[in-house]
């Protein structure tokens, strides 16, 4: 792959599409999980009392809040596929191709030049 | 017969790995198991590159003890899988077999920050390495029922120990200098499936003896935990009220490490390029993320499970840490529903996967680092880039060969020593050296190679440095240097909540401050590779630009 090819593509709008999206997904999911874990974490090291109050049975809050954490990991795992998926994968794929495209014809190019350097130098013989 | 067992799965593996060999001809096999494996696959040695026996028999041991806060443990290894899904898909597409790929891509002075990720990577694999193999050694004289001043045919448990390490340690050099990465993969695959059956089995004959009520099995743990009304709550182990804010900052710095360390693991990033392409290697974190998930959730059963029907005070008779409280409750499991035999049964078993899931981790470990060996310091620095390409592989396997020896040789030194805390020192130095320069070389246009080598080694660094300086090696009360001995001047044992912010720090002065000008052109070409996958190392495209 030719590298101009590749820091050509930086400046296509629907690569800075991709790259926009992919930012914010990104920042959103990283926002939201960490800022919910270390609530959890903070919650587990500062408010003792509120943890301990009970929910359902023995199922005490921190228990509940803990089990949440897995859900919500699971929820947020799904919903980045889901999004990349729909909004991530088709702009990549298209840009991707484009960039291989580019790639075969640059080469036809080279093998054509080739090709006439060698025919002209037999004639000049 | 948990030997016995245990010999079924290493004639198993061995044969898998004699297989691979004949499959494995250039650093592409070797390395990245010709990316051949589907994401499923990968997703699955994932799993069994993660779940460690710190895990399977570590964390249950600790939720039988301590109740709650052993969850802790659980939701921050799980969770740190978020930040690893959104990394796997542009770590895939920019680098070919190491993290070093990705730092050096954009960078001027390449070899010094390969060396650097090098560096990195045989350290925090070695640390993690050492931890494992020591708890192997004290897995055995546990299982064997060897006690100290007993012999177990005539073998003491010393002498146990140091045949543990020594046994595990030959069978990870083999696995790993014969099958490269597809043999790997496979031993993890194998050890995976083992792992989720056995914890599924142990999870739902435990439950079902509550009548698959979770409150009752609650109930029952707490009432047998010597501290009912107490026992389910927060407290009893981390940050306990009695050591004030430092402990709750402690407590705090664990879990930062934890929840960022994962995405910077050397042999979880050395998995990202076993799949043909980026899609892939996501579809293979998610089904890592399901299999976690299910795993951490059963050991919450297998631990309050133990809690309730082994008790408190078996678990603690037996190893005062707990990490026999999952062996114990297979043996009282096992017992109820079919007699002793039952319960002999059933211990074997778990103690077979036991076994298997110590060896798979430290393979996994040892591949990751004699790969960084031998791909970025010898290939890349030594022969500048040009190595052929069955050198490197043998450079790769005598690398194994090397690391593995050292490995063994610093485990049986410090088999008597409570290395729990190499573990979560693994995840600091991970997260604080590798992660930094993982994130800032994806995302920052002005990094420079001096901004990644000071990023690595502020890392790496920072960690040991605070952790020597810690409670943990002098002064606290479960140091491990005696008493008189104290030089202990940072107070927190976990270092992550100061060496993470203090490696980006560095990273960012190393940058700032160095007369290297980022290569603009370099980076859009990473950006455009990273999130596109266009000239990314694939199966059926060889060496296509990139990595240089």
């Amino acid at each position: 792959m030719q590298a101009d090819d590749l820091a050509g593509l930086a400046t296509d709008e629907r690569f800075r599409l991709l790259k926009a999206r992919f930012r914010r997904l990104a920042l959103t999911i990283v926002g939201a999980f960490l800022g919910w874990y270390f609530l959890y974490i903070a919650l587990s090291a500062f408010a003792r009392d509120f943890m301990a109050l009970p929910a359902i049975g023995n199922v005490n809050v921190a228990l509940l809040l803990g089990v949440l954490q897995f859900v919500s990991t699971f929820a947020l795992a799904w919903r980045y596929t889901r999004y990349a998926r729909r909004m991530l994968d088709p702009l990549s794929a298209e840009l991707r191709d484009e960039a291989g495209q580019r790639q075969a014809e640059r080469e036809r190019e080279r093998r054509i030049l080739a090709e006439r350097h060698r025919i002209e130098n037999w004639t000049r013989r | 017969m948990t030997i016995g067992l245990f010999a079924v799965f290493i004639v198993i593996t061995l044969g898998v790995t004699i297989w691979a060999r004949v499959n494995t001809k250039g650093t592409d096999d070797f390395y990245a198991g010709g990316r051949a494996f589907s994401g499923a696959q990968n997703g699955l040695a994932l799993a069994g590159d993660y779940m460690s026996a710190a895990s399977f028999l570590g964390i249950a041991g600790i939720i039988a003890l301590s109740g709650y806060d052993g969850f802790l443990y659980s939701i921050g290894f799980l969770v740190a899988w978020l930040l690893t899904l959104l990394l796997v898909e542009l770590m895939r597409n920019a680098g070919r077999f190491t993290m070093a790929d990705v730092l050096s891509y954009r960078v001027g002075r390449r070899p010094t920050v390969r060396t650097a990720a090098a560096v990195s990577t045989v350290t925090v694999s070695v640390f993690y390495l050492v931890a494992q193999m020591v708890g192997a050694g004290a897995l055995v004289s546990l299982l064997l029922g060897i006690h100290p001043g007993e012999t177990y045919m005539g073998i003491s448990p010393e002498a146990a120990k140091v045949i543990t390490i020594l046994v595990v340690g030959m069978m990870m050099i083999f696995y790993v200098s014969y099958g490269g990465m597809k043999g790997t993969t496979w031993v993890q695959i194998i050890k995976a499936v083992l792992l989720m059956a056995g914890t599924l089995a142990l999870t739902v004959l435990v439950l079902s003896r509550f009548g698959f009520n979770l409150s009752e099995m609650l109930g029952a743990a707490d009432a047998r935990s010597g501290r009912p009304g107490e026992f389910l709550n927060p407290g009893q182990r981390y940050a306990k009220d009695a050591d004030g804010i430092v402990g709750k900052l402690d407590f705090v710095s664990l879990a930062v490490a934890l929840v960022l360390g994962t995405a910077g693991l050397p042999h979880i990033v050395g998995r990202f390029f076993t799949v043909p392409d980026a899609r892939a290697a996501r579809t293979s974190v998610n089904w890592a993320i399901g299999l976690v998930g299910a795993f951490y959730l059963m050991t919450l059963a297998l631990g309050f499970g133990a809690a309730a029907l082994v008790g408190q005070q078996a678990i603690t008779a037996q190893d005062p840490s707990g990490n026999t409280a999952a062996l114990q409750l297979a043996r009282a499991v096992g017992e109820s529903v079919a007699g002793p035999v039952g319960g002999e049964i059933l211990l074997a078993f778990i103690g077979a996967v036991a076994f298997a899931t110590i060896l798979a981790v430290v393979s996994g470990l040892v591949l990751a680092s004699s790969t960084s060996l031998a791909h970025d310091f010898f290939g890349h620095v030594l022969m500048f880039g040009k190595p052929k390409e069955s050198q490197e592989v043998a450079v790769a396997r005598f690398s194994a060969f090397v690391i593995g020896v050292f490995a063994v040789f610093l485990a049986v030194l410090v088999r008597d020593m409570n290395v729990a805390f190499l573990v979560a020192l693994a995840f600091a130095m991970a997260a604080s050296a590798n992660l930094p320069a993982i994130v800032l070389s994806l995302f920052w246009r002005r990094f420079n190679s001096t901004g990644v080598v000071c990023g690595v080694y502020g890392g790496l660094l920072g960690s040991i440095v605070l952790v020597a300086l810690s409670p943990v090696l002098s002064g606290g009360p479960r140091s491990l240097l005696p008493p008189p001995v104290d030089f202990h001047v940072f107070p927190l044992e976990n270092p992550g909540l100061v060496s993470i912010p203090f490696a980006f720090l560095c990273a960012v002065v190393g940058t700032l401050l160095s007369r290297e000008k980022a290569d603009p052109g370099r980076y859009s070409e990473l950006s455009v590779r990273a999130l596109t996958g266009a000239g990314a190392h694939g199966q059926s495209t060889k060496n296509v630009g990139g990595a240089r």
